[in-house]
């Protein structure tokens, strides 16, 4: 097989790899959500929740409530940033409201942490139906769980007199739930005024001042069914307009005939959910909660979307969110491997293998460039240092790697020490996967070392620090690991571009270094 | 920086991609490395169809044959190697017994401990590549000729011959340096002196990336010398084409003071810097034989001398 014939073949299983993944990925934008319908398309949005926290230096934590699927929304294309925050995602049992947290046990300075996601909303016209009575003992005629939706809490006090005896003016003795529910609905939404101005306020006071917010109207709302034995509860969300801004919205929903049916007695919607509303969190909390910090501010970005969620079973949006950070990781390595290979065959720049500038790019991206760096190069000075020495004893070779490994791990332990004595407690936080992948290039230093003498070994690891410094910048594009995360197709241009490398014949530019003095020659000849 | 180019492409210098891309992994097949990346295969290859190379005295290959190092009492000089090491790595040359001890080329003593001490490392695959283990062998100590005596800093030279689907095509005389601590290996300091393919005598070198006119240590003149038996090392390298089949290959040849040309090892992957040495590219040659059209490597090797011949005035 002539090495033109080879070529041909490379180039063409190269483009047809591109035209796969094109296809693959033209198939999942076009046809991915099959519940496409020009209806529901005007009814996608998406939302960025911005918070900005200032840390005192101690243990620090942020929770935000998430949304969940359900009949009225379908959550997709969920992202985080946790900008060196650990971030997790639990639903908590009582609830059932899904938390995400970030921590981290010392944040000093700024952060900014980002949750964005999109939404399919679909509106929902509810039936009430019209021949159900208030049960005589409300705690005996619903499911042990509606128990907590009928108790008074704080805030929403149903057992409260004053609550008590507004319900009889309201309802007097009449005992369909249909026509309370519409009583109540119509006394909170037409007697108490709006008023956004005051703070979210208790169900007792909005009674007495008759006006409140939106908390405080849904919070009458939810005492007063409680009171007539309709199991409620308060539920918060987002009004989405195209707008940047920090206000959120509260209504109910009340459990009557076995569904949970919402109502908004602020914008009048009764028995029925528009297909504006997104739905955050369920019960009487607050969108975010935070310990350890200086300053937290927050604000929500929302803009129409226009990509449908994918239906594809095969999308790795499809995975918990939580699991996504390390799937973000592992797609993040061909694209450092496409780097390295760059930089060896075009460039010709030396390294310590393929692999070992990629871990060392995402571990860079755990501990951040400079102290990568310079533990690299703490590493390194150790292996130089101790070589005369092992030399000297006359070491095998397996024990003489370990014992410079242990070396670099003793030396390692001893810096934290003293980080941690002169006050540079964060040291400590840097994670276990970073420091393995960093004291790991002491072995392929010291087989070099002994291989190809110290000069050789030096020269690999100043090209093995390069390499990994320009992958950990072109692994920090954003852009790029959210295509490939939502593109995993990519990864077979990236298999083209690395077939296409491998049949690439053309000189290196550290040839044209290494063979300079032909350009003397030629010269010479020419006269 | 285009000029650069341009004189690179006039001057047809072959790159490191290229040399993999369109020559190793197109014209050696994969099976037949391990003939060329372990010594003791070559040697027995080589035995087996009585090609000249220095007489193997025995090999160990377990910690448990140590013991069979108390032969080396009956030599009074030889040369210890692992069978799979890699540029000139983890070869120790004894020149002579000192009573209890033996002299290294570099004139350092050594015990018996020392050697010991030094084939286990082989045999743990120190100086193998990939760090694989390893089996070490004794064998002849080459004399060098003395043509090379003034232009040598210890150790032997040797002669790095390319062939191409088995016709010559390139050649050069490497000569030990001090930095190369007596090895023949370019990129560990040696000489290499271009050769003139039609008559074997040297023309300028190379010392690093750097061309020279002489020897960096004996500050004799590398030009000019003519390298003993030269249509007899043409003709071997064009006969071991038939031996190994390996389509880019350079061959090592050392001549010994009274055995005359032997073959020292076959490299699957030689190097580049043998165009400084010579101060021309390989392409045109490589691709005038690719156009000499049919099959050239199943040619008789007379044909193909007469081919490398040709091919050498371009």
């Amino acid at each position: 097989m002539g090495r033109s014939a080879v070529n041909r073949k490379v180039y063409l299983i190269a483009a047809l790899l591109i035209v796969l993944a094109g296809a693959l990925i033209n198939f999942k934008v076009l046809r991915g959500g099959q519940s496409l319908s020009p209806e529901v398309t005007r009814h996608l949005w998406r939302v960025k929740i911005i918070a900005n926290i200032t840390g005192k230096g101690e243990h620090a934590r942020v929770r935000l409530t998430l949304p969940k699927n359900n009949a009225h929304q379908k959550i997709y294309n969920e992202h985080f940033e946790n900008d060196e925050m650990v971030f997790y995602v639990r639903t908590q049992v009582k609830s059932g409201n899904r938390i995400g947290t970030w921590r981290a046990e010392i944040l000093d300075g700024s952060k900014s942490l980002q949750y964005t996601f999109s939404a399919q909303l679909r509106r929902i016209q509810y039936e009430i139906p019209e021949n159900l009575t208030l049960p005589e003992n409300p705690e005996k005629a619903y499911p042990p769980e509606m128990k907590q939706w009928l108790d008074p809490s704080k805030f929403i006090q149903s057992k409260d007199l004053l609550i008590q005896d507004h319900l009889k003016a309201i309802i007097g003795h009449d005992k369909n739930v249909a026509q309370d529910i519409r009583k109540i609905f119509n006394f909170v939404h037409g007697d108490i005024r709006y008023q956004t101005e005051k703070k979210s306020k208790d169900a007792k006071e909005t009674l007495l001042n008759l006006e409140a917010n939106c908390g405080g109207k849904a919070r009458l709302f939810a005492a007063l069914a409680q009171a007539a034995g309709i199991p409620t509860r308060l539920v918060g969300g987002m009004i989405m307009t195209p707008s940047i801004k920090t206000i959120t919205h509260v209504w109910v929903e009340s459990y009557i005939g076995g569904k949970w049916i919402p109502f908004d007695v602020v914008n009048n919607y009764f028995a029925y959910m528009p297909n504006h509303y997104v739905e955050l969190y369920r019960g009487d909390y607050p969108l975010f909660k935070h310990v350890g910090l200086l300053k937290f501010d927050y604000y929500f970005v929302i803009t129409k979307e226009r990509i449908p969620p994918l239906d594809n079973p095969w999308s790795l949006y499809v995975l918990p969110i939580h699991f996504q950070k390390m799937i973000k990781v592992l797609l993040l390595i061909p694209l450092g491997a496409v780097i390295v290979a760059l930089f060896r065959t075009i460039v010709g720049i030396p390294t310590f293998g393929t692999f070992a500038p990629v871990l060392l790019a995402l571990a860079f991206r755990e501990v951040s460039l400079g102290v990568g760096l310079l533990f690299l190069a703490m590493v390194v000075a150790i292996g130089c240092a101790f070589r005369n020495l092992l030399d000297w004893l006359k070491i095998l070779v397996i024990p003489r790697l370990s014992i410079v490994v242990t070396l670099v791990i003793m030396v390692v332990l001893a810096s934290l020490v003293l980080f941690y004595q002169i006050g540079q407690q964060r040291v400590l936080y840097v994670t276990l996967f970073p420091m393995i992948i960093i004291t790991w290039t002491i072995e392929r230093f010291s087989v070099l070392q002994i291989e190809d003498g110290t000069r050789a070994a030096i020269q690999s690891a100043v090209g093995t620090a390069i390499v990994a410094t320009a992958a950990y910048f072109v692994m920090g594009i954003r852009t790029v690991r959210i295509y490939l995360f939502a593109f995993p197709e990519l990864l077979l241009v990236i298999m083209a571009v690395l077939l296409i490398l491998g049949r690439y014949t053309g000189i290196r530019f550290s040839e044209l270094y290494r063979f300079r003095e032909f350009y003397n020659i030629s010269g010479r000849k020419k006269l | 920086m285009i000029q650069f180019l341009r004189t690179f492409y006039q001057a047809g210098l072959l790159g490191m991609n290229r040399r993999n891309g369109n020559y190793t992994l197109v014209r050696n097949p994969r099976k037949l490395y391990p003939f060329v990346d372990d010594k003791l295969k070559t040697k027995e290859l080589l035995i087996a169809n009585g090609i000249a190379s220095p007489e193997l005295y025995f090999t160990i290959e377990r910690n448990s044959e140590l013991n069979n190092l108390s032969r080396l009492n009956m030599f009074k000089d030889f040369v210890i190697k692992p069978a799979r090491g890699a540029a000139g790595r983890g070869i120790f040359v004894i020149v002579d017994k000192v009573g209890d001890y033996w002299k290294k080329a570099s004139g350092e003593l050594v015990s018996m401990e020392d050697i010991e001490y030094h084939v286990t490392n082989i045999i743990a695959g120190l100086y193998s590549l990939g760090g694989v283990s390893d089996r070490a062998f004794v064998e002849y100590r080459v004399q060098s000729h003395e043509v090379f005596l003034p232009v040598t800093f210890q150790g032997v030279p040797d002669i790095r011959m390319i062939l191409y689907r088995g016709v010559p095509v390139m050649s050069m005389l490497r000569l030990p340096t001090k930095e190369s601590g007596g090895r023949a290996n370019l990129h560990q300091g040696a000489v290499g002196a271009g050769v003139d393919m039609l008559d074997g005598v040297t023309l300028g070198g190379v010392y690093h990336d750097q061309l020279i006119e002489h020897h960096p240590d004996t500050n004799v003149s590398i030009r000019g010398i003519k390298i003993p038996f030269w249509p007899e090392l043409l003709e071997a390298a064009a006969k071991i084409y038939d031996v190994f089949k390996l389509g880019y290959v350079g061959v090592d040849f050392v001549i010994d003071q009274e055995l005359g040309p032997l073959i020292l090892e076959l490299n699957a992957r030689p190097g580049l810097n043998i165009q400084l040495a010579n101060r021309t590219g390989l392409l045109p040659r490589l691709n005038a034989i690719d156009r000499w059209g049919g099959l050239v490597e199943n040619l008789a090797w007379e044909k193909r001398m007469e081919i490398s011949r040709k091919v050498i005035k371009l």
